[in-house]
């Protein structure tokens, strides 16, 4: 068999692969998607590929049983967005600080993080728990949202990107136009991190967006639940046959994810890239 | 005189200097003493006492905690199940991104549309872990579309009860957390691959290397700082696995425990009638070493015999981590 036969005949291999896990990864979600617009018998009786038209009555069985979606949404979106908000900032704040200035311990404060990427935080919840219980703050979204200061994946991310960005010439020329420091971080560094920031912000946001064991810790009260705690309540007796809400509930919870990722997919798995190889 | 203004305004400066780097990172020190350190120091504590949710008081009961759990044959299979689950989803997932990252990067076979792929590939990932569990809950339940198409296709003769199948339940988590992670772990090792200078390939060629040669003796070492990174935070992750084996069956590990992650125990120990703080807090503990030991090993082996690279910034993280620790 000749060299190029041989290559022909290995691409052709390789693209049946990529379409098998094509089907794998989109499969699942498709089904999810198109249950969720048809009627629990129709479910019953079988698989379909196009959606059918019972989206309102799922919708109206679901929201109708305690499902209280908007409350659920909102609260997401509250903590979803601090902890973006914080994160980003600080942890731009603390690169910034160890690109730019020279101070003692910064080694090591640096050194600190990188540990602190790889250490389990699970691990430590139950003293967590007890810990926001003293302060009487479970069943609050503080716990939820003051941990993203400290958040050593994004300052990571934050000190490559600024590697590549900041240019220490333009910071002394802020300078001796008497820019303050505060003031060449506001108003010249983080304008020109602002894609970088971008990034950082949708990871963040996902991991809170999609996070489910701190706040099923936190939280008990029903009106405090997020997303993911709701979503947890689909598998309870509620629903039990009620198929085509569950799945209509569970579309609900990915979508907007879906949707993010179809404007800026660009943008997260080079982000992904980013976080992970320095060229 | 002038040069002594010179100086004085210069050690202002750098004292100024110094002051900024303190307040731009105080949030984060703050932040990370309140939230991260003091309740990872409090968990500690607890694992060495007696606390329950019901009682007011409790004593300071040393290492019971930790002697009860490995006389506990449910930590004992809490932890067998963990790792079990944690490499038999890894291997393959490795092995799955490095064949991907292989032909994307290959100049010969000229994969189209690799960004279109990738995306693709990457999607399982973003999804919420607890949708993702409920979802393939109703997909392998009873009457559900995979017994569905497994019946009217004859691959089986009757519905399988694959959450009654201490295998099958299994094999569910494992294949739910490859389909997870495949992608992610494809993206970063493809980073690695490109970053790998063409000229060391092209030496290669003109001497007559194969593909695979190349493979074993360019491509593997040189991605050695990118593969401790995948398994490092492969392992961090694995080690906490939760929301799949907790979601998809009733939160116990069933059927028969065989889903039973060490984080499942220790939520189990926690919300438990009388509230087990203290064993719960072991439990945390016990992951917590388990975990630090076997990073700690991962990157001691994979440290040695390491050629000299370009500068990469993984390696300073194995070198600072091993510092550190």
């Amino acid at each position: 068999m000749s060299y190029t036969t041989k290559t022909r005949l290995l691409r052709i291999f390789v693209y049946i692969i990529l379409a098998i896990l094509l089907v794998m990864c989109v499969f699942p979600v498709w089904i999810l998607l198109v249950n969720a617009t048809r009627s629990t018998s129709e479910i019953q009786q079988g698989i379909s590929l196009i959606p059918g038209n019972n989206l309102v009555a799922n919708w109206r069985n679901l929201t109708g049983r305690g499902f209280s979606i908007t409350r659920g949404f909102l609260n997401s979106s509250i903590i979803s967005v601090s902890v973006t908000v914080l994160t980003v900032y600080f942890s731009m704040m603390f690169a910034y600080a160890v690109h730019v200035y020279d101070f003692s311990y910064k080694k090591f404060l640096y050194g600190l993080v990188l540990l602190l990427v790889l250490v389990p935080t699970q691990v430590s919840i139950i003293g967590f728990y007890r810990y926001m219980n003293a302060l009487k703050l479970t069943n609050t979204f503080v716990p939820l949202i003051a941990p993203a200061i400290a958040a050593p994946g994004s300052i990571f991310f934050a000190k490559q990107y600024l590697e590549s960005v900041i240019l220490k010439d333009l910071i002394d020329a802020a300078r001796i136009d008497g820019c303050s420091e505060i003031g060449i971080f506001h108003r010249i560094m983080l304008p020109i991190a602002k894609p970088g920031a971008f990034t950082m912000g949708i990871f963040a946001f996902v991991a809170s967006w999609n996070n489910f064991f701190t706040p099923f810790m936190i939280i008990s009260k029903m009106p405090k639940y997020t997303l993911p705690m709701l979503v947890q309540t689909l598998r309870g007796d509620t629903y039990r046959t009620e198929y085509g809400s569950i799945y209509l509930g569970l579309a609900v919870s990915i979508v907007p994810i879906i949707i993010v990722y179809a404007i800026f997919s660009k943008y997260i798995v080079n982000g992904i890239a980013m976080g992970s190889v320095k060229e | 005189m002038s040069e002594n203004i010179k100086l004085r305004k210069k050690g202002n400066y750098e004292a100024n200097k110094k002051f900024y780097g303190y307040l731009f990172t105080a949030p984060f020190i703050i932040g990370f003493l309140l939230f991260s350190l003091y309740p990872l120091l409090y968990t500690f504590y607890l694992s060495f006492t007696d606390m329950t949710m019901m009682s007011k008081s409790y004593t300071i009961i040393g290492f019971d905690n930790f002697r009860n759990l490995f006389s506990d044959p449910f930590f004992l299979k809490a932890l067998r199940n963990t790792w079990r689950i944690w490499l038999l989803n890894f291997i393959p997932q490795l092995g799955i991104a490095m064949l991907l990252a292989v032909w994307f990067t290959n100049n010969r076979l000229k994969i189209k549309f690799v960004g279109f792929w990738r995306t693709i590939f990457y999607l399982p990932n973003l999804l919420m872990p607890v949708t993702i569990a409920v979802l393939f809950f109703n997909l392998f339940s009873f009457y559900g579309p995979v017994n569905q198409i497994a019946v009217r296709a004859g691959i089986a003769s009757s519905a399988i009860d694959f959450f009654r199948s201490t295998g099958w339940a299994r094999s569910i988590v494992i294949f739910i957390q490859w389909w997870m992670w495949f992608g992610s772990t494809l993206i970063v090792l493809m980073a690695g691959m490109t970053s790998i200078s063409s000229t060391y390939y092209e030496a290669a060629m003109v001497d007559g290397a194969t593909a695979f040669q190349m493979f074993r003796k360019i491509t593997l070492p040189l991605l050695k700082p990118v593969l401790v990174y995948i398994l490092v935070t492969s392992l961090v992750g694995g080690m906490q696995m939760f929301d799949i084996p907790y979601m998809l069956t009733d939160g116990r590990g069933s059927p028969n425990g065989s889903i039973m992650t060490m984080n499942v125990l220790m939520y189990m120990k926690f919300s438990s009638n009388k509230g087990h703080i203290g064993a719960a807090a072991a439990v945390g503990m016990m992951i917590f070493i388990i975990t630090s030991i076997a990073a700690l090993l991962i990157m001691k082996m994979l440290k040695e015999k390491e050629p000299d690279l370009e500068k990469n910034i993984k390696k300073k993280i194995v070198k600072t981590v091993g510092k550190e620790i």
